[in-house]
């Protein structure tokens, strides 16, 4: 039924050095000699997830790579004490470029792995955002440099301050009082 | 000849139309057309397991479409899955029957879904005993080619689909109720101002004048949007994970969460590439890169032991990350 010309030579295609659990590897998975084996994903079946009863969650909270896993939490978590808020400053570190960006997190999405969050700042004298996903294997780091103002922002999303200029410089320059 | 049920009175009974289901053995041998009765040997020595060739077409797999979310693939690149899970989908018929041109029309019955006895007719609670599976939700059939059958009663798994081939999803896309030509055709409307008088959003005119003095059969109008059968061809399937029997396909799919949905090998990018390229010659081209063979006739719960759990295709492109010369 399957090819039994498993022998061929394992080829490691991964040109990312992060994945280093994923390798090809034909002996094992005899329809792809390419094909990634990553870990299993994390977290205890039940009965009911094969229904599909919680099936979402659950991959919400397990579809993420072990060292990635309690970053979200701390990051995004809502008991976490060190979760982000917007209005805070923050400066994100990442291999791509730009590697290191800092503003004024305006927005926080909450999706599981693909949760994201949108900084903004003025560079230039040009408003720039960016959407950025912390479950991405170039992000490094999200590094809090200023905590929002005392008694927190009173919006979810400030893309008010995408008008408001004076605002964000408030924001950026004055901080907590 | 063919007589599975004693023949209705009411109806003439036409033997060609009969179909043959409830193969009690996979007939795997193309040229062997099935004419006895359905006592074939069920313990026929030994064949060899029949493999993919690049004429055959396999049968597909009806999973449940669970929600979407993104993964990130070996390069770093961001890829938006959605999520299809397997819910004990099995094999309940073999179809065998002979079309009106003689040729033979060869179709996998599978079902998909548990559901109580208490809430199956018992028209389907015979069938699905004759097939020895639990009562489902949801029949459909996979036109296949005469060497693709499987045996009746088998677990379909996820491991049926490799990872970096492309599928074909269907399902019924999600209801709009009665909607306007301008969602529902596209239509621009009329102009938000300059004297237009309450028709903003209306079509506007339906047709010519005295002649044709009507309004053609077909014209688009306002009407009921949404709920019908859609296919989304060529999807990816990115990753492949049995212990859960997911399949996570790059892109959208129609239909609402835990809405049934048919995905099969696509016909474009998979059957149709292949018995091309196979007649050109071109045999490194048959499959799309990175597969080199499929489960046939099917992928089993008994493949998916014995493999590992969760596989990952790989991206095949040069990375978007590294700058072009």
């Amino acid at each position: 039924m399957f090819s039994s010309a498993c022998r061929a030579p394992a080829r490691f295609v991964s040109t990312n050095a992060q994945s280093s659990a994923a390798k090809a590897s034909s002996a094992l998975y005899p329809f792809s000699k390419t094909a990634l084996i990553p870990p299993p994903m994390p977290g205890t079946l039940t009965p009911a997830l094969q229904k599909g009863k919680g099936l979402m969650q659950h991959l919400h909270q397990n579809l993420f790579t072990a060292e990635k896993q309690a970053m979200m939490k701390q990051l995004f978590s809502r008991k976490s004490p060190t979760q982000l808020r917007v209005g805070s400053i923050v400066s994100v570190i990442s291999d791509q470029a730009p590697t290191v960006f800092n503003g004024v997190l305006i927005a926080i999405r909450r999706r599981g792995p693909d949760s994201s969050i949108r900084v903004r700042n003025i560079l230039n004298r040009t408003g720039i955002e960016m959407q950025l996903f912390p479950n991405s294997p170039h992000l490094k780091e999200i590094k809090v440099v200023r905590p929002p103002p005392k008694g927190g922002m009173k919006r979810a999303k400030l893309f008010y301050l995408r008008d408001s200029p004076e605002k964000m410089s408030m924001l950026a320059g004055g901080g907590k009082k | 000849m063919l007589a599975l049920r004693a023949p209705c009175s009411r109806r003439p009974l036409n033997l060609l139309q009969l179909r043959k289901v409830h193969a009690s053995v996979a007939d795997s041998a193309p040229a062997v057309v099935p004419a006895q009765s359905s006592s074939s040997d069920a313990t026929l020595p030994e064949k060899k397991a029949p493999k993919w060739t690049a004429n055959s077409i396999r049968t597909g797999l009806i999973a449940r479409k669970r929600g979407m979310t993104a993964i990130w693939n070996d390069q770093g690149v961001r890829v938006p899955v959605t999520i299809l899970q397997l819910e004990n989908c099995q094999v309940t018929a073999n179809i065998k029957s002979v079309k009106r041109d003689k040729s033979m029309y060869h179709a996998v019955q599978v079902a998909a879904s548990d559901r109580s006895p208490k809430s199956t007719t018992r028209q389907m609670l015979g069938h699905f005993r004759k097939a020895k599976v639990p009562p489902k939700r949801i029949v459909k059939e996979f036109p296949v080619t005469a060497d693709a059958h499987v045996p009746v009663g088998t677990t379909l798994s996820a491991i049926h689909f490799v990872p970096g081939q492309f599928v074909d999803v269907v399902a019924n896309s999600i209801g709009k109720g009665f909607q306007g030509g301008m969602k529902r055709w596209g239509f621009h409307g009329l102009a938000a101002s300059h004297g237009v008088s309450i028709s903003h959003r209306s079509s506007g005119s339906t047709g010519q004048h005295q002649d044709p003095g009507r309004v053609f059969p077909g014209k688009k109008m306002a009407g009921h949007m949404g709920n019908k059968r859609i296919t989304t061809q060529n999807l990816p399937v990115v990753r492949v994970d049995t212990s859960l029997n997911l399949i996570f396909v790059k892109g959208t799919v129609p239909g609402v969460d835990d809405a049934h949905v048919l995905v099969s090998d696509a016909k474009k990018k998979m059957i149709a590439l292949s018995n091309h390229n196979q007649a050109k010659g071109l045999y490194e081209k048959v499959l799309p890169k990175g597969v080199d063979d499929l489960p046939f006739p099917a992928g089993t719960a008994e493949l998916a032991a014995s493999l590992p759990a969760v596989i990952e295709a790989p991206s095949y492109r040069r990375s978007p990350f590294l700058p072009l010369e």
